[in-house]
């Protein structure tokens, strides 16, 4: 039942809306401690608020999305007969080119774990929550966040490591560039991360590109395996077939 | 890809957060992350259609979840974006009666590294009876409403879009369009709920 008057409804909005001030506002605060039905009618203006908040947010979303989606899709356009063969010879033709190219590059260039390590490997970055999390963020995740590598490995805790700290010391490790401490701290967060947890699927990425920069190659193809055994895996269609070609090739050099 | 785009994840949230370049925030985020987590319904007895509507359905969860600083960033933004796509896509086949098996045993002891999914992330059917919700005013209500909640235009400005007689007009209008909504909410108790939810966490 509504029992508050047109003239406090009128209130509770201006309140909402941040505008109602002074000792109009304190009045306000007050009742709202005491009466319920009041509050209650209030909880629903903030309701109607967030519906309308909803609203807008699900509407520039699809806006952009019809747009997003006909420019990710591979525009498929029919073309005449002489079109096609044309297009086809010239195809012919740049794939020869292609391949010759290939074959001056591939033999001036040297495979090295350092540029196959480069190729795939994309620094880990955290964005710290401001305002009201803040104090959820511990002292290492603020520190890794910030981009203070050598802080984030010699901080101690006289409390365990979350696996997410345990994780953030690994990235730190590979930043710079102890890949030996990487592989161990990877290997614990794989052993305590339970299955469901992305980051050990993030950690088993990682473990597979330490093992390389380390020079461990039949590791980093089993770890490499593994994770094409898992389609569902976050890393999955990171392992495409050149990536294993080249790591065996670094493996029989 | 996602490898190839220069806006690290600290600046797409600075964006999402700021809401003057949210589009071109909306765009990155489209397409550093489509096909990976499309990739992932198509493959799991999804179409390219159910890939689209779920990702569409994580976007605009995820900007909510930004928006009111509910997202902290520990898990980096693709993996968070994975477990809600995954979160998604799983509560839609077990709507159609379909499971992953894989799925279902990866789900018993989850633990995300953020919040649990699925007590940010609304059912589809809900998040469109929202959605309804300002269906049922009418249009210059759902613009008034839009422009001053959602765009934050003061109400001068709405003044100039909308070209009322003066700005008690707008005022009034504003107001009895949100009370209009405040009663359709008031009938709908589990739609409260819901809405509760979004709101408060």
């Amino acid at each position: 039942m509504d029992n508050s008057t047109p003239g406090m409804t009128e209130m509770l909005i201006k309140y909402m809306d941040g505008e109602l001030g002074g000792r109009e506002r304190q009045e306000l605060e007050q009742r709202l401690t005491s009466d319920t039905t009041l509050r209650s009618e209030y909880e629903e203006f903030l309701l109607a608020r967030e519906a309308v908040g909803q609203y807008g947010l699900h509407q520039k979303v699809a806006g952009i999305h019809q747009q997003m989606m006909n420019e990710l899709k591979t525009p498929v356009r029919k073309i005449s007969k002489v079109t096609r063969i044309i297009r086809y010879s010239m195809a012919a033709a740049a794939g020869v080119l292609l391949l010759v190219a290939g074959i001056i590059v591939y033999n001036n260039s040297k495979l090295s774990p350092e540029k196959i390590f480069a190729a795939n490997y994309r620094s880990y970055e955290i964005s710290a929550m401001r305002g009201e999390n803040e104090q959820l963020v511990s002292r290492l995740e603020k520190a890794y966040s910030e981009k203070k590598y050598a802080e984030v490995v010699n901080i101690v805790f006289d409390r365990p490591y979350s696996i997410h700290e345990n994780f953030l010391i690994a990235m730190a490790w590979m930043e710079l560039r102890n890949t030996q401490k990487a592989i161990d701290q990877y290997k614990i967060v794989i052993k305590e991360a339970g299955p469901a947890n992305l980051l050990r699927e993030e950690a088993e990425y990682y473990l597979a590109l330490a093992y390389i920069s380390n020079k461990q190659y039949s590791l980093a193809l089993q770890q490499m395996e593994e994770i094409q055994k898992k389609p569902a895996h976050l890393y999955y269609s990171k392992i495409t077939p050149t990536f294993i070609s080249q790591v065996k090739k670094l493996n029989s050099q | 890809m996602e490898v190839s785009l220069k806006t690290a994840d600290a600046d797409l949230l600075r964006e999402l957060r700021s809401g003057d370049r949210i589009d071109v925030a909306i765009k990155t985020i489209y397409r550093s992350y489509f096909d990976s987590l499309g990739w992932y319904v198509m493959n799991n007895n999804g179409s390219r259609q159910d890939a689209e509507d779920v990702f569409q359905e994580v976007v605009v969860s995820f900007i909510d979840l930004v928006q009111k600083n509910k997202f902290r960033g520990e898990s980096g933004i693709k993996t968070f974006l994975f477990a809600l796509n995954r979160h998604a896509w799983l509560n839609e086949l077990k709507k159609r009666g379909r499971t992953l098996k894989r799925e279902e045993k990866y789900n018993k002891g989850q633990e995300l590294t953020e919040t649990n999914v699925s007590d940010v992330m609304i059912d589809r059917e809900d998040r469109m009876q929202i959605i309804n919700l300002l269906e049922q005013l009418g249009d210059t209500c759902k613009k008034i409403l839009l422009l001053f909640y959602y765009d934050n235009f003061s109400i001068a400005e709405i003044l100039d879009n909308l070209h009322y007689e003066n700005e008690q007009v707008v005022r009034n209008k504003k107001s009895k369009c949100l009370k209009q909504l405040q009663q359709i909410i008031r009938e709908k108790p589990e739609l409260k709920q819901t809405l509760k939810n979004l709101l408060n966490g």
